[in-house]
Parts: C-alpha cells; structure tokens; sequence
C-alpha cells in the first residue's frame, strides 16, 4: 500500500509577531512538526509495517519546511516532498488542499492519506475534507482509533472522536484520514535514522510540475486586519486569613458580579 | 444571486439546538443588513418536523432535504444534500455551528461549491454591505479579520455570538430538495456516548484542575465536586492529561479544547501559553494557585493564592451554602 501524510512545520509556541503588512512573525521560535501531523505519521508507518508498502511524507511550503521533513524521515517514512513555489504562499486552507489533491494524483498510486486534524497555527481544521473533496476520495476525520485498513479490500474502519460521542465508521479506500492526539505514541528516530535522513534527498515540486495553473489558487478570503488579542481587564486579589474566608468572600463577590 | 443568508439547523429529538437559536438571530441580523432575506437549511431524516419547527421562528424560507441517509452525519450525504440545494438557489452566505462535525461539514462543502469560508469563528458582522468575520488564530495569539471575494461564504461559528431566537409565529413556506444521486461511500456502523461525556464548549461554568493538585486523586477528589456545586462541567491541563491522571477530552488549551464559559476556575494550573489558548476568552476567570507568580494571574478576574487542596473544599462547601440559601 502507498501511504502519504501532508505535515506542516509551524512555531512551537504561538507567541507570534504580527508584522505591519499583517503577516505572522515567528522569528526566534523553535519550528516542529504541528502535533497532530506527528499522530498521522505514526499511524502510516504502523499501517504500512502491517500491509507493506511505502510512506510518502509532503509538505507544502519554503526550505525551511525541509527540517519537518527530515524528522518524519528519520521516524520512518520512506520518501519526502516539498512542493515549494514562491506562486503557492498565502493561498489559503483551501489552496493548500488544491495543491495536495495536485500532489496525491502526481503520486498515482494512493492508497490512504494522513493529515493531523488541524494545524496547531492557523487551526482552521479545513486542509484533510477538503483535499478529500478535490479528489473525490471519502474523508473520516478525527479519527482516534483505527480498526481495520485494508488495501486489498478496500476498506477502512476507524472510531471517530466527537464531542460527546463515538462514531465508528467505514469506508471505502483510497481514503484522507485526520489524525487526533493520543490515537497512537509517535515513535522517537535512532540517531542512525537521523544521519541518514539528514543525507536524504528530497526533491522539490513546483506549480508547473503539478500541472497547477496558479490563478485558480487565489485565496477567497483575504485578512482584513490581525492583531493581538485584547488585555484582559486588570483582576483583583481576593485575600483572607483562612481558606474558608477566601471562600466565602470570592463566592460573595461571583453573585454580585452576577456571574453565579 | 439570490440575497439569502443561510443558516444549517440541526435538531436533536426534534428540538432546535441552542446553537441554531443562535444562528437564527445571527441569520436575521445579517439579511437585514445585506437586504436580503434569511433562510434556514434542514438535512435530516425528519427534515419536516423541523422544518415546521424553523418556520415558527418567523423564517421565510425553510429549505429541506428529508432521506434516511442524512439520520446520521457523513460527509458524503450531507456535503452533496447541501451543494445540489446551493447550487439551484444560490445563497450569499451560509452560517453553521462550529462542532467537529459542522468543521468537516463546512471544509468539504467550501471546496465542492467554490465558496469562500471561515472557520470557527467567533463573530459575523456585515461592513460597507460585505461581510467580515473574526477569528482567532495560533492558539487565540492573533485575532483574524476576514473579508471574502466570493459569490458564496460559509461561515462556522462559535457559540455565544448572538442571543437566541424565540419563537414568533410565521407563515414562512418550506422549499423541499431532492436527495441527489451522491457516491456514499461511508457508513456509520455505530454512535457511543462517551462515558461521563460533557461537551465542555456548551458549558457556562468550567471548573479545571492542573498539577498543583498533586495526584490524580486529589483531582477525582476535589474537582468534579467544585464543579457540581457550580453545576459545570470539569476540564484539566495539558500537563495532567499527559500524566494519565485525565482522559484527553477534557484537555482545555491549545491542544485539546478551546472554550469560552460564563466562569472558568483555575485550580493549580500555572498557566502555560498553550492553556490560555483555550480559556483566555472566558467571561470571568477565577485563578487558585499556591505560587502568586504564575502567569495564570495574569488573565485572572479574581485570583486566590494558597494551597489547592484546602481552598477547593472550602469553596465547594461555600457555593453549596449560597446556592442553599
């Protein structure tokens, strides 16, 4: 079976700069591998280790991506993209997933595609049902367990993680699965995994190699503003000589507020 | 282009979610500003009961898709329901709730119709006769304005955005879709409620525990206790989800579950950057914590230093007295 997990590398804290030109600085903030990414690459190498086959790791972005993908290398996968185009930056949730149904149909062979349920930056949660959509594939997300993935058949059967329930769901494959946390404990790579993938090579894909006529990629939603979030009003402490007077006099202070 | 501005009902056992209440008056606010009319979408497997059900809420149009296929959620049926629907009539915008389920629903459905779309946000508003939405961003750090050049915007929206719509009678008329001709490719095989399941984002008070706490036990111990005496729900720290001490969905922060109650109280919880992200929007934040450095203090309305294990149950024991009284 062939595999392929979409990851995106983002800061590791969000305590970003907005720059004049409303663009997100992260300068100086340790880039890793957006959380949920690290679950969806897991679990393509423990289907894979169960079906055989290969796992193609993708990324959609600039060189500094290329360190995102040297660590899912290093974990296992057994190639890596980067589809880096100066005419593919900004286009959006919806262009990036335009851009990875170019990728999966270049690929040719897919079986199952892996993305985390969200990116833990821009969190619009939009990339895996819709790159479902542009390929015409079913898409099963949130998925926190994963019953039964068989090529062969073609067909998957994953738990999904709601609110307050649990779906169990099938499908027919190809498939786009969305990764939650703790569906699996990704692996850490052997200091022998990481030379090697350090020495990797990794091609680079451009609009052009994927047949993609960038006008079509134009973002519908502009920013229009970003900012900081507003401060929070300035709070107040509530003291007392006893754990019960605290008490009494914060609950006092909840019902005049209204708040209780 | 029809001026419509739509919003996806859902129901459970018949009644209108109060989230669709929500985006009832949100719906309203916005057609009267666009001049245009407001519209309410129903997929269902009982789209004619609730179609009634909409239509007592002063709507003039009701559309609705009734089949079998649309008892449960999947993308598959509903996406292709709701483009056939859209592509016929045409709406300018279409407002859904911001569950996990309305999150894939809206992201399939903006790549089949070409629309433009916001994603969990947390306000709507028409401005010079366009419309923008607001939400936040890497982990509630940036506050995004959006603006759209697209014929059609969807919109997921958070809870608390608008007041609930009452009931005000109506003779609205219901325009009923054909089921397309959809691939279905999936199937739900079952629905399980989670054990002492809580959706924590439809909470009005939150009370969560962090690792001041000192133990699992401690947590089991104190915490759900406080919260039912504020008749809330209950939530935890990143750090104490990893640490096993609580099951993953009732993480709130950056990682696990974003919310906004009326109160959230803080107990032994530092306040790393990744749990603010989660609650720093909350109405009123109450902070207890035995370090009166921690950054949680910095969000907090009212903060109480001093040690978890004895505040919790005094506070547990004041609340019942007041709410006794």
């Amino acid at each position: 079976m062939h595999a392929v997990v979409f990851i995106k590398q983002v800061p590791q804290q969000n305590s970003v700069k907005i720059t004049p030109d409303k663009q997100i600085d992260a300068s100086g903030i340790e880039p890793i591998i957006s959380l949920f990414d690290e679950y969806a690459i897991e679990e393509a190498l423990l289907q894979v280790e169960k079906n055989g086959g290969k796992v193609t790791v993708v990324t959609i972005g600039g060189e500094e991506q290329i360190d995102a993908l040297r660590k899912a290398l290093a974990m296992g996968a057994d190639q890596a993209i980067l589809v880096n185009d100066p005419a593919l930056r900004n286009i959006g949730s919806l262009g990036a997933a335009k851009v990875g149904a170019a990728v999966v149909r270049k690929l040719g062979d897919v079986d199952v595609v892996f993305c985390g349920k969200q990116s833990t930056d821009d969190e619009t949660a939009v990339f895996g049902p819709a790159v479902a959509r542009y390929l015409d594939m079913p898409v099963l997300s949130y998925v926190y367990k994963v019953h039964e993935l068989d090529p062969g058949a073609k067909r998957v059967v994953v738990d999904r993680a709601m609110e307050t329930t649990t779906e169990t769901v099938e499908a027919t494959l190809p498939a786009v699965l969305t990764t939650v946390k703790d569906l699996n404990q990704p692996r850490y790579p052997s200091l022998l995994k990481i030379k090697k993938a350090q020495k990797a090579d990794i091609p680079r894909w451009t609009a052009a190699d994927l047949g993609l006529n960038t006008a079509e990629l134009a973002p519908k939603v502009t920013y229009l503003d970003r900012v900081p979030p507003p401060p929070r009003p300035k709070g107040s402490m509530i003291d007392g000589g006893s754990a019960q007077e605290k008490a009494r006099k914060l609950v006092d202070v909840l019902v005049n507020a209204q708040v209780i | 282009m029809a001026n419509e501005v739509w919003l996806l009902a859902e129901a459970h056992s018949g009644e209108l979610t109060a989230a669709t209440k929500e985006l009832i008056s949100k719906a309203q606010e916005l057609a009267a500003a666009l001049g245009g009319q407001p519209a309410a979408l129903v997929l269902s497997s009982n789209a004619a009961q609730v179609a009634e059900t909409l239509l007592s809420y002063g709507l003039p149009k009701v559309y609705s898709v009734e089949n079998p296929a649309l008892e449960h959620y999947t993308t598959d049926a509903f996406v292709g329901a709701a483009a056939a629907l859209i592509r016929q009539h045409q709406p300018c915008v279409l407002l859904t709730g911001a569950s996990l389920q309305m999150r894939d629903f809206t992201a399939a459905l903006a790549a089949d119709v070409d629309a433009g779309l916001g994603s969990d946000c947390t306000g709507v508003a028409v401005r010079d006769g366009h419309i923008v939405a607001m939400r936040p961003s890497h982990g509630a750090n940036v506050i995004n304005t959006l603006g759209f050049n697209s014929d059609l915007v969807i919109i997921s929206l958070r809870r608390q955005v608008a007041p609930e719509a009452q009931p005000a009678g109506g003779s609205g008329e219901v325009i009923r879709g054909q089921f397309p001709q959809v691939a279905q490719r999936m199937r739900v095989v079952k629905v399980e409620d989670k054990s002492n399941a809580v959706n924590l984002a439809d909470s009005q008070i939150i009370v969560s525990g962090g690792r001041g706490l000192g133990s699992a036990e401690n947590y089991e111990k104190l915490v759900p206790t406080l919260a039912q005496a504020f008749n809330g729900a209950y939530g935890a720290s990143r750090a104490i989800v990893d640490a096993g001490w609580v099951p993953y969905e009732r993480q709130v922060g950056q990682t696990g579950k974003t919310v906004s109650p009326k109160l959230y109280v803080a107990c032994g919880i530092s306040g790393a950057i990744q749990h603010l992200a989660g609650m720093r929007n909350s109405g009123t934040i109450v902070a207890i914590n035995k370090d009166p450095d921690a950054p949680i203090f910095k969000v907090a309305t009212y903060g109480l230093v001093g040690d978890v294990n004895e505040l919790l149950p005094a506070l547990t024991e004041a609340v019942e007295q007041k709410t006794r009284s």
